[in-house]
């Protein structure tokens, strides 16, 4: 049987959508799921480095991620939607395990000396223009938080943080960690709210 | 439940920022609140998308090269005793479920019939049930080698479990209309298994 070369194949299954590949991912097909690494591990990459604050400790997270997800091919779990989702929300709960297993918080603050300026991409392609736009959005929203909401929710989400410890490191009485997360995210949803309905209401 | 039994705590809770017995308290209330069960998902929207909200860098080639020697090297990742395995459990699994549907009157699977008439298509469901709260069916055009088109056809169901969907757009080349259930608003590309494939024929 005919076969096409790698890098045509690829191509053609770079124009499948997410669901697609991971049916072929379910067949142990890996070029598919090199399609679906290309497409995600970006992202992946610096979330986990986002909440690590160390390289190497992100990419252990990223490669037990896309692990799993192979692992698991078709049967990775839905209920998150997308793939993306998956990924995400998978690094995400391994970058907070890993937390819950150091005690030093010291481990987890943000200094790293190894350079990553090689790593930000010089050409993106279409879809990734428009991911980090959308990234960029919402770092926007985010930012346009009053800071000592935006600190509070950045120390719980991407830090691992309990609203306690919070309060502990900030000084503030115990129930004002809970009011300003709620504030926070309150805003957050009305100006992604606003953003999502501008843009046909697709997500 | 009474609104006052609420505690406020469902954005440190979508955050993972309640302590663990406050965050199994919470769980216990949200069993019986719907409206902080509607809090919670509007949340946890928020903060998937918060996910990406970082500073985006390229994955290190080293990364990709390690997670690639790893699966072109063990390319059959499940042993054959474990997919039996794995479907030995589901057998028991699909019986334990045809015995209990046994119990109650069969429920018919979903059905779908196309009818095509100047290049446009009208499609019939039956027994399908509502989609989930906040969400809703989309009708996605398949055409062979491409990814599936997504339509402007977004439809519900009736009680019955029916509903007669005009589907717009072009259907030269379209094989399939697929039917899958979307956040309220349709996605751009499916985000679920289809629940309908209907051949155009």
């Amino acid at each position: 049987m005919f076969r096409a070369p790698f890098s045509f194949r690829a191509a053609q299954l770079r124009a499948l959508t997410d669901e697609a590949l991971m049916e072929r991912v379910d067949q142990a097909d890996a070029v598919a799921f090199e399609v679906i690494f290309d497409r995600h591990a970006g992202a992946a990459f610096s979330l986990a480095y986002r909440m690590c604050g160390r390289r190497s400790a992100a990419e252990d997270i990223v490669q037990e991620t896309f692990l799993s997800l192979w692992r698991r091919g078709g049967r990775y779990e839905r209920a998150r939607g997308s793939v993306r989702s998956w990924v995400l929300g998978a690094v995400h709960n391994k970058a907070i395990d890993s937390f819950r297993h150091q005690t030093a918080t010291a481990a987890r603050d943000f200094s790293d000396d190894e350079a990553l300026g090689e790593l930000v991409a010089p050409d993106l392609t279409d879809g990734e223009v428009e991911r980090r736009d959308e990234a960029r959005q919402i770092r926007g929203a985010l930012g346009g938080l009053p800071t000592e909401q935006r600190r509070v929710i950045e120390l719980a989400y991407f830090g691992g943080f309990s609203h306690t410890e919070i309060a502990d490191m900030l000084e503030l009485p115990a129930g004002t960690v809970k009011g300003r997360m709620r504030l926070g995210l309150i805003k957050l949803r009305l100006s992604l709210g606003d953003r999502q309905s501008a843009a046909g209401g697709v997500r | 439940m009474n609104r006052d039994d609420c505690t406020g705590d469902a954005a440190a809770y979508v955050l993972g920022a309640l302590e663990p017995d406050e965050a199994e308290r919470y769980r216990r209330h949200l069993d019986g609140c719907a409206a902080c069960r509607d809090e919670v998902a509007g949340m946890r929207r928020v903060t998937d998308t918060l996910l990406v909200a970082v500073p985006q860098y390229r994955a290190p080639a080293g990364l990709r090269r390690r997670v690639m020697h790893t699966i072109h090297a063990r390319p059959h990742r499940r042993s054959k005793p474990a997919r039996l395995a794995i479907t030995a459990a589901a057998v028991a699994a699909s019986l334990a479920a045809a015995i209990i549907f046994a119990q109650r009157p069969a429920p018919a699977g979903p059905a779908a019939q196309v009818r095509t008439a100047g290049g446009h298509a009208e499609l019939s469901v039956q027994h399908l049930a509502p989609p989930a709260p906040g969400r809703i069916y989309e009708v996605w055009l398949e055409r062979p080698h491409a990814a599936p088109a997504p339509t402007a056809a977004l439809f519900t169901v009736n009680r019955a479990g029916a509903a007669d969907v005009a589907v717009p757009g072009d259907l030269r080349g379209v094989r399939m209309l697929l039917v899958t259930e979307e956040p309220a608003g349709g996605s751009r590309v499916p985000t679920g298994r289809p629940v309908i494939v209907a051949p155009t024929n």
